[in-house]
């Protein structure tokens, strides 16, 4: 027998998930996962917390530049959100179908650590931290220091993520791609996100690429990124810059495609991000 | 008003609303449910079915309780009802576990070991023509001492010498995968026993072939089975072989334990295991003169028939009989063979071997434009037979065929000429133009000598008039059309006559709902049966009046030689679609999607326009998206997240016409449809991608990991 | 465990495992059909019910999740004036073929025009893209979507 709990406070929550519960949001995920044949009950076992009442994991709150959003926020609300940015927004509103995203909540897109998790490329870019409590305490880390591999987190089993914080830093361009397996409701065979802020003199202030599906994890590379500051965007060859990230895009072969086009398109749209950049100079 | 004119569909209001009961719906008493337990083993001797000790009320069924004999009665006998001693292919029943909780059915499946001594399997064409698995090792035939189901020859003309007279010869082999049908509903049986009768109903095409399975299986008189068809969430063909498949274990079932048994499928086990479309390897020699002429062509056909024979030789007839598609080619060797390998048998799915052939004659031509450097549809449209023109099977082609007014009427809702040439040059734009019939009915004499359809209408004493035919509605329309036909013959509202799912204890054997039939075939008998009725409505009392099938005067076939021709009549169309390909991603955005079809007179204008858009863009999933992969003997894409079919989101708009051509022997002058809107439309798109990127590629899906593929080779 | 929410407004309860599907508590223990399983596992959409006024799959809803809510299927939909005339326009337009996605699209519409009453057709297509039709490539679908816009033009 599995037991359940949907506590409305987040102290009940964490003493819930103290007790060893498995943090389920919408869900969307986990009864995919879980699902038994037809007509058959969901296998779990051992305890779930659902989520979804707990009122501090429901907030959005936006303040001097950053964007605080609960863990439990479905992708909707965010997508609603008149402060959601846009390159987050592109990215939710690929995810799925609205039956999903009514469902879905952010903290579970982190939780289930997939390599094709959407939300988490443009989270990335966004250098998003989290925040992860438990009876004992809170700590705030960045995103990519919570999922170490496919479906691997570093959230210890007494803690629960309760908070992503998302800074609103503004650029002069962003680009979001998902290249699904079809054109809407499509799990991802990658996904790509860049942005980039120039300075006056056409010099590179900030350039940030993540990419998604391409490796076990959401692929940033800062030192990339960094050799890249004070380069004239206008000198760079598009083709040969999208190479350095080559070493670092290493995907697999699956039932949805192919290692090959994964990395050749992520290289594309590398250099594509540049190119398209350059010529609106 | 002009039978053509839309009415509602009778069902569109239960269904909508949530009233209709699929067979999931059903509520039995003392309900029982039946699992499979499946070969996780693609070939080998069976030494050894451990089963578990079973709870009180569990039953295991097997070749054991079987009282006939154990096979599904298909064309052939091949394919064993339980496995006995071999298994062919991952997913091969073993036997049937009954009990009343599905959990413990769950458990119990999970705890049943299957020993075989393995043996090396062949999953590809490929393999199984050199008789070597993957691995390399040497395999035995699967079955008896080749891998073929068959090998067939057509011929015309004097090939040999017009290939001596050739300037060029080209070579081309196309190719396209398999394809799942996803009808919404997954497969689903009912099966209980009743008054000495084994009675099944459930989703499912072919109400006669079930019942015909289900009394080979039991051994028993045709008294003895009764099957009724439950309102069939989709069907495609997927519900024309794979009812019997489930349904011959089920009627065992039933017959030993006596008691009410649902199947219902998950889809992982719909999609892992039942029938798919043949992939297909076709290839080309083509006998050009110096200025690029078309003077002879060689097309050697191959299908992958799967683990056991089905309805493979039928669909590899079709295939061949449409080899050529719509053109005249007057020396031509057509070649065809089906392939025994060790995956989930192949079976029957919209066109039936006719989109496999078309996509790959429509390609073939596409490149023979091109190397003559003429835009597709001009060239092709200078090859396009004529009424009276010889066929491959040696017949001659006896349609009234109206395709060069079609192409006039498709370039001018397209632009398809001005654009052709605009995109010869663009890198991103193309735009292709498929040309294709299909023909009516079953194949050669099949309906005289196989089905010997017929067809009832009651008028009962208080002058009601019910239609009784083995046809299913599925979803295309027939509880709407027969009415019209009917009424219109009887100058009567349709909404008076009484149509339901048929049920083998009251209605004729009609034949299946398959084959693009059940409109031209059994819409004519039931015209014919109308009139019958008329004539005689003045007689008092309830009257029957019953139409029985003749072929049209003026056709021959010798099925033995495969000589004369092979359907009475064909459906034609004209497909153009309009793409952009993504320089960066090679993903392909459809622009546009235009179609043109002679159909006869469409019984009911928006069904027939349903059966377009919906034809349409199942062809363009099957050209694009449907990527279905063998892996270890197991389909990769298991479940719908995987195997994508289109969304709302992934194709515009389909603009069609129809042009009326009236068929004497359809009813009100009606031909076949149900599959020529599938026909046509993976051979457009792949053209308009083909002419976008300004070269060949002969192979669907064509996914933008193919076109990746064939731009990367080429650099 | 007991678990209490409304069905197309009328209070139910019962004593139920937390995490079965709210589909399959629907469809067996309360014996409303409409809402039809295709997949289970929230690709297809056939199994779509309103829960708290917006779309969800019901394969995915741990009925847990349920409780305290108001869930709306098509048995509900089809009483209501709204559910009428998507109802109707489906007949109209021919959107209906074998009619297995269409309890499933119908409240997919519904949810749609419950929040945009106007959309175009666009929009149709995103809010039905969840819902997927093997038979009529979703033309006539979107065609019946605008149409019950339009002729039911005040209900929403």
């Amino acid at each position: 027998m599995v037991e359940t709990y949907r506590p409305e406070s987040l102290q009940e929550a964490l003493e819930i998930r103290a007790r060893g519960a498995l943090p389920f949001g919408g869900g969307t995920d986990l009864m995919v996962a879980r699902r038994g044949y037809t007509g058959n009950l969901p296998q779990f076992d051992g305890t779930l917390l659902f989520t979804d009442r707990v009122a501090e994991l429901r907030r959005i709150t936006v303040a001097e530049e950053v964007m605080e959003i609960g863990a439990a926020v479905t992708m909707t609300e965010l997508l609603e959100h008149p402060e959601t940015p846009d390159l987050l927004r592109e990215a939710l509103a690929l995810i799925a179908a609205p039956g999903i995203r009514n469902r879905a909540t952010l903290g579970g897109n982190i939780g289930n650590a997939s390599p094709a998790g959407d939300s988490l490329v443009p989270l990335y870019l966004y250098d998003a931290r989290v925040e992860l409590e438990s009876l004992r305490g809170s700590r705030i880390i960045p995103l990519k220091e919570l999922i170490t591999g496919v479906r691997k987190l570093t959230l210890a089993d007494n803690e629960l993520l309760t908070r992503i914080i998302l800074p609103l830093t503004v650029f002069t361009r962003t680009s979001y791609r998902k290249v699904g397996t079809r054109r809407a409701n499509a799990l991802s065979k990658l996904s790509f996100s860049g942005a980039l802020t120039l300075k006056r003199d056409g010099t590179i202030e900030d350039l940030r690429i993540a990419l998604g599906a391409v490796a076990p994890t959401v692929v940033r590379r800062e030192t990339i990124e960094k050799s890249l500051q004070g380069k004239s965007l206008e000198g760079l060859n598009p083709k040969e810059t999208a190479q350095k990230w080559a070493n670092d895009i290493t995907p697999i072969n699956d039932q949805r495609s192919t290692a090959a086009y994964r990395k050749q398109v992520a290289l594309n749209l590398i250099a594509g991000f540049i190119r398209k950049a350059q010529e609106e100079l | 008003m002009k039978i053509s004119q839309s009415i509602t569909r009778f069902d569109a209001w239960e269904k909508g609303s949530g009233e209709t009961r699929y067979v999931a719906d059903l509520e039995v008493k003392g309900l029982n449910y039946g699992r499979f337990y499946r070969s996780p083993f693609p070939r080998g001797k069976i030494k050894a079915v451990k089963v578990p000790p079973l709870p009180e009320g569990y039953h295991v069924v097997d070749h054991r309780d079987v009282p006939g004999e154990n096979c599904i009665a298909m064309i052939n006998k091949d394919w064993p009802a339980f496995a006995v001693d071999e298994v062919r292919y991952i997913g091969q029943i073993i036997l049937l576990l009954v009990g009343p909780d599905r959990e413990v059915l769950d458990r119990l499946i999970s705890g049943i070991e299957l020993e075989v001594e393995a043996l090396p399997p062949l999953y590809t064409m490929e393999e199984a023509e050199a008789g070597r698995s993957a691995q390399g090792e040497t395999a035995p035939p699967i079955r008896g001492d080749s891998n073929l189901y068959a090998d067939y020859h057509l011929s015309i003309g004097d090939t040999s010498s017009a290939f001596a007279r050739a300037a060029r010869v080209v070579e081309q082999t196309c190719q396209t995968g398999f394809q799942e049908h996803i009808y919404m509903e997954t497969q689903g049986l009912l099966g209980w026993w009743e008054e000495g009768q084994v009675a099944i109903t459930g989703s499912l095409q072919c109400p006669y072939y079930v019942k015909h399975a289900s009394q080979v299986v039991l051994g028993c008189s045709e008294e003895a089975v009764r099957i009724t068809q439950a309102p069939t969430g989709g069907g495609f063909g997927g519900k024309e072989d794979y009812p019997e498949i489930m349904g011959a274990p089920l009627a065992v079932a039933v017959n030993k334990l006596k008691i009410p048994i649902r199947i219902i499928f998950d889809r992982v086990e719909d999609i892992s295991f039942t029938s798919k479309r043949h992939p297909a390897k076709i290839s080309f020699r083509t006998a050009l003169d110096e200025t690029g002429e078309i003077l002879a062509m060689e097309v050697d056909t191959q299908l992958n028939g799967g683990a056991y024979e089905s309805y493979s030789c039928i669909v590899l007839q079709r295939a061949i009989f449409h080899a050529l598609g719509v053109y005249c080619i007057p020396h031509a060797r057509v070649r065809g063979r089906a392939w025994v390998t060790n995956t989930v048998p192949s079976g029957a799915f919209r066109g039936f071997g006719a989109p496999q052939a078309l996509y790959a004659i429509e390609t073939h031509m596409n490149e023979l434009a091109r190397l003559k450097g003429e835009i597709p549809g001009d060239f092709k449209r200078r090859y396009l037979i004529k009424t009276g023109d010889p066929t491959i099977t040696r017949g001659f082609m006896k349609d009234t065929i109206i395709m060069p007014a079609m192409y006039d009427r498709i370039d001018q809702i397209s632009g398809y000429r001005r654009k052709a040439e605009a995109y010869k040059n663009h890198p991103t734009l193309g735009i292709g133009i498929s040309f294709f019939n299909h023909g009516c009915g079953f194949t050669g004499d099949g309906e005289q000598r196989l089905i010997k359809a017929r067809a009832k209408l009651r008028r009962d004493e208080e002058g009601r008039v019910e239609i009784l035919t083995a046809n299913v509605e599925m979803g295309q329309g027939v509880l709407t059309t027969f009415r019209k036909i009917v009424a219109e013959v009887l100058e009567i509202p349709p909404e008076t006559i009484i149509h339901t799912n048929p049920d083998t204890n009251r209605v004729p054997n009609s034949g299946p709902t398959a084959a693009s039939r059940s409109v031209m075939i059994v819409g004519y008998l039931l015209q014919e049966a109308a009139k019958q009725l008329k004539e005689r409505w003045a007689e008092p009392g309830a009257i029957e009046a019953e139409a029985h099938y003749t072929m049209p005067p003026g056709l021959t076939w010798n099925q033995d030689t495969m000589e004369g021709d092979c359907y009475p009549s064909y459906g034609w169309g004209i497909n153009v679609v309009e793409v952009e390909v993504d320089p960066e991603t090679f993903e392909v955005e459809t622009r546009g999607i235009w179609a043109v079809y002679d159909v006869g007179v469409a019984i009911d204008n928006t069904i027939m326009e349903g059966q377009i858009e919906g034809g349409m863009i199942q062809g363009l999933g099957y050209g694009s998206l449907e990527k279905l992969e063998v892996k270890d003997g197991k389909f990769h894409q298991n479940t719908m997240a995987d195997y994508t079919i289109p969304t709302s989101l992934d194709f515009p708009t389909t603009v069609s016409e129809t042009m009326e051509n009236p068929f004497e022997y359809g009813p009100s002058g009606a031909k076949g449809a149900g599959e020529l809107v599938f026909d046509g439309a993976a051979p457009a798109f792949s053209g308009a991608v083909e002419n976008a990127l300004g070269r060949a590629m002969p192979r669907i899906p064509l996914t933008p990991e193919t076109i990746m593929e064939v731009l990367v080779d080429e650099n | 465990m007991k678990i209490n929410f409304t069905l197309n407004g009328k209070e139910t309860s019962g004593d139920w495992p937390a995490e079965k599907r709210l589909l399959d508590v629907i469809r067996e223990d309360l014996g409303l059909t409409g809402t039809k399983e295709g997949c289970g596992e929230g690709e297809c959409g056939a199994c779509s019910v309103l829960l708290d006024g917006k779309i969800v799959n019901s394969c995915l809803i741990p009925l847990g999740q349920a409780e305290g809510a108001r869930v709306v299927t098509p048995e509900g939909l089809k009483e209501n004036p709204r559910g009428k005339a998507i109802l109707d326009a489906f007949a109209q337009a021919g959107a209906v073929q074998c009619g297995f996605c269409t309890p499933g699209m119908m409240m997919a519409a519904e949810a749609l025009l419950s929040r945009n009453p106007k959309p175009d057709e666009q929009a149709v297509r995103e809010a039905i893209s969840g819902n997927l039709c093997r038979c009529t490539g979703y033309d006539k679908i979107v065609l019946a979507i605008l149409l019950a816009a339009e002729k039911g033009d005040g209900l929403w």
